[in-house]
């Protein structure tokens, strides 16, 4: 039942969207970012799984097994994980850089409503 | 009422409650829609049953005949899929580099939180003669994580102790985690493990604890060294195999701090760059907070300086 991981994905996602495109307060933008970003993770930890794989580790095979029977049986699928964490990472990233300017816009301008943040209007 | 106090309630007041909503009856249905094709998307992923890839198939069957690693997905993020890494590792860079010009204070800062410090030594450099007033000994009391108005909690002796002996525990388990490589990722969750060790000893024990360490002079040239040996890495292999991040180093025994070639070097620098990354990055983001004074949009009760234009 990895397909309920899937739709829970879907759903974190689609409330960070919400928080991003319906809400006016920056942090709370942010917030909805991070939201969309930690729903990846977890779509992704989820697609990698396998049922009754073991980890990727080729280090210590289960016991009856060998390295090569690790190698061509049931594992998690090691890529996918490898993309959680350069997920990861461009979150932290992303998630530094637009903190870093919603504190500039909120002492630029008092406020952290995306409303009053209006210099670049036309 | 101090002026500290004033900041204090200034920040207490919460600006954001008053921002609202944003024509949440156009976007809760635009969610909804994406929503509705993200579910079509899940619903024909590959489920538990399905497959390994062909790709990850591949991987595991050359991490240890090519890389030399047992730690599959390490092999993978330093090894078979380098130059992606690299680029991800760039991009933390850049991300911090733009932490950086935009969260430059106001007066030249040798320190990310410390203007108060800063201050002093100006002072002292310009007008040592000239006693320290009660605000500016509050402001360094606070920085230095002393007990004073604007920081009026101080960590309890309990917090103290534990941080002390979790604290060399934490920064050996970080270097061994990228070492020995046999954790998924290596240097990242190494270097996340690393800088968290930092900011648990300025929450404990404030901001004197840290000073020598988190300043620009010397957080700054190490993530560009780590980073030196990332670029130096992805050009050795094309100098010698022809592609950018081959593997150059010879391969040790698997299972031993030197299995894996380039990866350990790679996984080393890696930690290098996340652990300075985010000290740069969070200690740029808590220095920001004191730039913001209730008297910069007060300029009727601060009297302009009389020396501004000299």
């Amino acid at each position: 039942m990895i397909v309920v991981n899937y739709v829970a994905a879907g759903c974190v996602f689609c409330i960070g969207l919400f928080a991003v495109v319906a809400r006016r307060d920056v942090i709370k933008i942010v917030m909805g970012l991070s939201l969309m970003e930690a729903s990846t993770y977890l779509l992704l930890v989820s697609m990698a799984y396998r049922r009754g794989a073991t980890a990727p580790l080729l280090s210590n095979p289960p016991s009856g097994q060998t390295q090569r029977d690790v190698v061509h049986g049931t594992v998690s699928d090691p890529v996918l994980q490898n993309f959680c964490l350069t997920a990861i990472v461009i979150g932290i990233a992303v998630t530094a850089v637009f903190l870093t300017l919603a504190v500039r816009v909120a002492q630029h301008y008092r406020s952290v409503d995306a409303a009053d943040a209006t210099a670049l209007r036309g | 009422m101090t002026n500290d106090d004033g900041l204090s309630r200034g920040f207490r007041q919460e600006p954001h409650v008053q921002a609202g909503w944003h024509r949440p009856w156009l976007g809760g249905p635009l969610v909804l829609a994406v929503g509705a094709l993200i579910l079509v998307g899940v619903l024909a992923l590959p489920r538990e049953n399905a497959a390994l890839p062909v790709i990850a198939r591949h991987a595991m069957e050359i991490a240890v005949p090519v890389w030399g690693q047992a730690e599959v997905v390490s092999e993978i993020v330093y090894g078979s899929r380098g130059f992606d890494t690299f680029g991800e590792t760039f991009l933390l860079l850049g991300a911090v580099a733009v932490v950086l010009t935009l969260s430059r204070p106001r007066e030249p800062r040798s320190e990310y939180v410390g203007e108060a410090s800063e201050g002093r030594a100006e002072q002292r450099r310009l007008d040592p003669d000239e006693p320290e007033s009660g605000d500016e000994r509050k402001a360094r009391q606070a920085e230095s994580g002393e007990e004073s108005e604007t920081r009026r909690i101080r960590m309890s002796v309990v917090v103290r102790v534990a941080v002390r002996t979790a604290v060399p525990l934490l920064a050996v388990a970080s270097v061994y985690t990228a070492a020995w490589g046999y954790t998924p990722g290596g240097g990242f969750p190494a270097g996340a493990a690393a800088a968290g060790v930092v900011l648990l000893v300025y929450a404990a024990l404030g901001h004197r604890a840290v000073r020598h360490v988190v300043r620009s002079a010397v957080v700054e040239p190490i993530e560009l060294a780590g980073a030196t040996v990332i670029v130096a890495l992805g050009v050795a292999g094309i100098v010698i195999h022809g592609s950018m991040f081959a593997n150059v180093l010879p391969l040790a025994q698997p299972l031993t701090i030197l299995a894996g070639g380039n990866a350990q070097l790679y996984s080393g620098a890696e930690l290098v760059e996340v652990a300075t990354g985010l000290i740069i990055a969070i200690f740029s983001l808590l220095g920001m907070g004191r730039d913001w004074t209730i008297h910069d949009d007060d300029s009727q009760q601060v009297p302009a300086p009389q020396d501004e234009d000299q």
